[in-house]
């Protein structure tokens, strides 16, 4: 093809719809999944009304499918595609964009299996109806806790850095002041989204409502 | 008192398709050596370490003030100007090998011609030449001057290629150089008449959206380039271009 066509190349179509559906629709879900999940900081009725809520939304199959499964499968199998295409030079160059560029491959690797495996125990063999009761058996074992726990800040910090990554590759924060403050940015949604994905594990393992005062008012 | 030495551990290969082997050299200092000096020693007197005769170490330089951009080599494990790296300030032995982005014409020599045919490929010049005379084209405004000067810098030397984890040879990656080269000549009002031409020539195989965002290429730029503001503004424009003007032309 001509450099003078108009029309750009697949590739570009589909590495920008790589980019953008990390963010959208994609990391958007990350963040609707966490708020909804807060529900048991507040009580066990709040998550089960929740839970209800969600689980009785209408076309919830095409929404499901739509929304979150078909975009976070292409995500995840682009993602490899750009992975393997690349070749790591951290031990030559150990500059922090070469670590984060690192760390965003492994992050979405281990991110991609424990969803893979969080959404075949918890939304196929559940058949989609989540109550806490059910959660709070679940993580009575030990080691489905221990790979929540390090699927929750594997995803939180490959969103924060997807989120730097984002912002420079559409050219949203350009200069090197705006790249430096994308970065924070990034990292400020990585640290907050870890954190309170922590703190409702917490709530689930060791039936604790911080914020269970709402109700008694 | 024993003379003061420079040990060097140079990799040299005959040829495209030879075999590379190590020869180790032992050369007498001086205050204020840099690299290409060391090579020129060596041609001087092409004896190695154990006082076996070989042939003098091929390699690309011109300038040797750090503006020509054709002496890049791997230096201690890194990449850097030969011309401007002292030897004073790298640890000894120090180990030479040829960038390892670019095919090897013989020992330190490479061929960058893949950069020079990336830049052809986004038309990274101003056209002033017509079959008629054009006439003056418009002034470029002082800000655009300011901050296309630190972009004209770029001097092709491949260090911003060497380092970045997407140029390989799995990847047709232009690599930041060119990108910014284009945002140079798009910014410039003469320029700018085939901005979208650049844009698009950047939409093919290999081209922008192979930037991972590293970063690794702005940290590397002997010119303190802004390569990472570069690819960004590009960027922008480019998904601007197909995107929007998709949607409104």
């Amino acid at each position: 093809m001509s450099s003078t066509a108009t029309r750009p190349d697949t590739n570009y179509l589909l590495r920008k719809l790589h980019s953008l559906s990390g963010i959208v629709p994609v990391g958007a879900f990350l963040a609707e999944h966490f708020w909804s999940n807060s529900a048991a900081l507040v009580s066990a009725a709040k998550y089960d009304e929740v839970s209800r809520d969600l689980q009785t939304i209408p076309f919830r199959p095409l929404v499901e499918w739509a929304f979150i499964f078909l975009p976070m499968l292409y995500h995840a199998g682009y993602g490899i595609y750009i992975w393997i295409r690349g070749k790591s030079n951290i031990s030559s160059y150990p500059w922090v964009g070469n670590w984060l560029y690192t760390t965003q491959r492994y992050t979405g690797l281990i991110a991609f299996a424990y969803i893979a495996w969080h959404l075949y125990t918890q939304r196929w063999l559940t058949h989609g109806k989540s109550t806490y009761a059910e959660v709070e058996q679940f993580f009575t074992n030990p080691y489905f806790l221990l790979f929540t726990a390090i699927g929750v800040l594997a995803s939180s910090f490959h969103l924060g850095i997807g989120i730097w990554n984002f912002l420079c590759k559409w050219g949203l924060a350009a200069t090197v002041k705006a790249q430096r403050a994308a970065g924070q940015l990034g990292f400020v949604v990585a640290f907050t989204f870890s954190l309170v994905g922590v703190l409702i594990l917490i709530s689930f393992r060791l039936d604790w409502h911080p914020f269970s005062y709402y109700w008694q008012k | 008192m024993a003379e003061k030495k420079v040990i060097l551990k140079i990799k040299r290969q005959s040829s495209p398709g030879q075999p590379a082997h190590w020869e180790e050299f032992s050369l007498r200092w001086r205050p204020s050596m840099n690299i290409i000096i060391c090579l020129r020693d060596i041609a001087e007197n092409p004896v190695t370490r154990d006082g076996k005769k070989t042939t003098p170490v091929s390699y690309d330089s011109n300038c040797l003030e750090e503006v020509c951009g054709s002496c890049a080599m791997v230096i201690n494990g890194k990449v850097k100007m030969a011309c401007s790296a002292l030897v004073d300030q790298l640890t000894q032995p120090i180990t030479i090998e040829p960038m390892t982005k670019f095919p090897i014409v013989r020992d330190l020599a490479v061929n960058r011609q893949f950069m020079f045919d990336s830049l052809q490929r986004v038309k990274a010049w101003i056209p002033i030449d017509g079959t008629y005379s054009l006439g003056e084209g418009p002034r470029v405004a002082p800000e655009i001057q300011e901050k296309g000067y630190p972009l004209s810098r770029c001097m092709t030397c491949g260090l911003c290629l060497e380092v970045c984890p997407q140029v390989n040879s799995g990847n047709n990656f232009v690599g930041a150089a060119i990108i910014s080269q284009v945002r140079l000549f798009n910014m410039h009002p003469t320029g700018a008449m085939h901005a979208k031409e650049r844009i698009r020539a950047l939409q093919g195989e290999g081209g922008i959206e192979e930037c991972a965002n590293v970063q690794n290429c702005v940290q590397a730029c002997p010119k303190a380039i802004p390569l990472t503001e570069s690819i960004a503004e590009v960027n922008r424009e480019a998904w601007k271009q197909s995107l929007v003007g998709w949607l409104l032309g």
